[in-house]
């Protein structure tokens, strides 16, 4: 089977079309601008403050958007539509994927502006942050595929954003309860602890590890995407 | 002739029940087959097997040649164009965007977008949204995207249920240029109106096995008895046969300038249809 972008590009635009007319899922792409705008004025300068609102960004755009655009094609019956055209469900899925992506891309950019953050390495931070964003597209497919409404999508969506978003603040406690350390190694503390030490000076070779571990969260949750893909669409 | 569908022995079982016990037929290239049964008799299910949207239980449907589990392909899905119960139309999007959609999938310039809203008389509509139409204007806009990229095999699931008659009528001569233009139609239908005037040939679905196929004038012949209804000019109705006897009877109603008018007594396919399933048309 081969692969046609034409066809991928042809959905994003229809997506695109679909999620600017739609006011519920149109509007969780603004709200990390509004926090953002809002931080920006009240001079926040944390490295954890910032990346609050990327991660709220993660979770609200690039996971959530993308699972209740898939999500909303299974409860309007439009994707039967799609899957008795010529375009294959990894096409269906990269056009959808590809909106997240540019979504949530140009949030973070705008965002990081509002909030005057100034990465020290820009290199190494548009790596981590592009890994990250990966991560969540495949998080809201795995999630679009199993859930079967845009409303269940939403209520599914709250337990990640509390610990997509919030989580990494559990890593306070890892002194207390050593159980809590494994939130260290959440992707989104991860992309903390990296984005600080690249703050006071550190490089590519510093932080690899945790770059590592990003992209290992990126393996395991695109092997799932594929498990459960393998699992839903067999009606 | 080339057979573009060959079913044989056909079984479709959901959970405990049988929807469809042993289903054989062909369908030609270039014939519009009407595919007529109660309601809940398998129809749907029938194309759904065939389009390879649902796996059969038993039995072998081959499309174009090779079992229709395998149309998956982009190459097999251009030459197939499916019209199904519900809509699957984009609500907020326009006709135009969603036609354009499509378009873009099938690789299908955009021009062709008037064409088929033209073919279903909804030109004006091109710029309305989707949730603003009727249900009539929908199963129309439907319809136009199934054969938006001028397939070769058209399945049209009940494609008129919600129409008027006039915007029926405008659908029947759309399908009329695409059979002259060689497309193999499959229609299920309740009106059997619409089958006498589309299909070559109509098959009869119930309990699970075709208990009919034919032409809808081999039918109609099969089924007649052979009678006639003479109305008198006194207005009573006389039944006589077509034969010898009736010559006679026939001959002294005409010598006394008696008739007012003659009917045939063959069945509509609606008759036949009551006749052989036993059951109403749902
Ligand atoms: N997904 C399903 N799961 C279980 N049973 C089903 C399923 N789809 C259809 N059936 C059953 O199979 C039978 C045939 O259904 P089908 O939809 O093919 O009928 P139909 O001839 O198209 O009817 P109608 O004229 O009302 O559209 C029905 O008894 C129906 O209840
Ligand atoms: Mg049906």
């Amino acid at each position: 089977m081969t692969f046609s972008i034409k066809r991928s590009i042809a959905i994003l635009q229809k997506d695109y079309k679909d999620v600017s007319k739609n006011l519920f899922v149109g509007s969780s792409i603004f709200m990390p601008l509004v926090l953002a705008a809002l931080y920006g004025r009240l001079g926040v300068e944390s490295i954890n403050e910032f990346y609050m609102i990327f991660n709220m960004t993660f979770c609200l755009v690039a996971a959530y958007v993308q699972c209740s655009l898939i999500a909303e094609e299974k409860e309007k019956n439009t994707l039967r539509g799609l899957m008795l055209s010529p375009a294959s469900t990894v096409e269906i899925l990269a056009g959808k994927s590809l909106l997240s992506f540019i979504a949530t891309v140009l949030v973070i950019a705008f965002a990081a502006f509002l909030i005057e953050y100034k990465p020290e390495n820009i290199l190494v931070i548009s790596i981590a942050l592009i890994l990250s964003t990966v991560f969540y597209i495949g998080l809201g497919t795995v999630l679009g595929l199993v859930t079967k409404s845009v409303m269940e999508a939403s209520v599914v969506i709250l337990p990640f954003m509390a610990i997509f978003s919030f989580g990494s603040f559990l890593t306070v406690f890892a002194e207390k309860y050593p159980i809590l350390k494994v939130a260290e190694y959440m992707p989104n503390s991860q992309l903390i602890i990296l984005a600080s030490e690249v703050q006071i000076g550190a490089s590519l070779a510093d932080i690899w590890f945790n770059l590592l571990v990003i992209l290992a969260w990126v393996a395991v949750i695109y092997i799932l995407v594929v498990i459960v893909y393998r699992k839903r669409m067999m009606d | 002739m080339e057979n573009i569908i060959e079913v044989s022995g056909l079984a479709k079982l959901f959970a405990n029940q049988s929807a469809l016990k042993d289903v054989s037929f062909q369908v030609k290239k270039g014939e519009t087959f009407g595919f007529l049964g109660p309601s809940g008799s398998g129809k749907t299910t029938t194309i759904k097997i065939l389009t390879a949207q649902l796996a059969q239980t038993d039995g072998t449907a081959l499309v174009f040649g090779v079992p229709a589990s395998k149309l998956k392909e982009a190459g097999y899905r251009k030459k197939i164009g499916v019209l199904t119960d519900n809509s699957g139309l984009y609500a907020r999007l326009t006709v135009h965007d969603n036609l354009k959609l499509y378009c873009d999938l099938y690789d299908v310039p955009h021009t062709r977008i008037d064409e088929v809203l033209d073919m279903v008389n909804l030109k004006d509509a091109k710029k309305k949204a989707i949730s603003k139409l009727s249900k009539g204007m929908l199963q129309r806009i439907t319809l136009a995207r199934a054969f938006l990229h001028k397939p070769e095999l058209l399945f049209l699931d009940e494609p008129t249920s919600a129409l008027d008659p006039v915007n029926s009528k405008h659908i029947y001569k759309g399908l009329e240029s695409l059979k002259e233009q060689g497309t193999t139609i499959f229609l299920t239908t309740h009106d059997m109106n619409e089958a006498e005037i589309l299909c070559d040939r109509v098959a009869f679905l119930n309990d699970g096995v075709i208990q009919l196929l034919d032409t809808p004038k081999a039918l109609r012949q099969k089924f007649a008895d052979h009678t006639l209804t003479v109305e008198l000019a006194d207005g009573s109705k006389e039944i006589i046969d077509r034969g010898p006897e009736g010559a006679e009877a026939m001959y002294n109603y005409m010598k006394e300038s008696k008739v007012v008018s003659i009917y045939s007594n063959e069945p509509t396919l609606g008759d036949i249809f009551v006749e052989v399933t036993g059951r109403k048309l749902s």
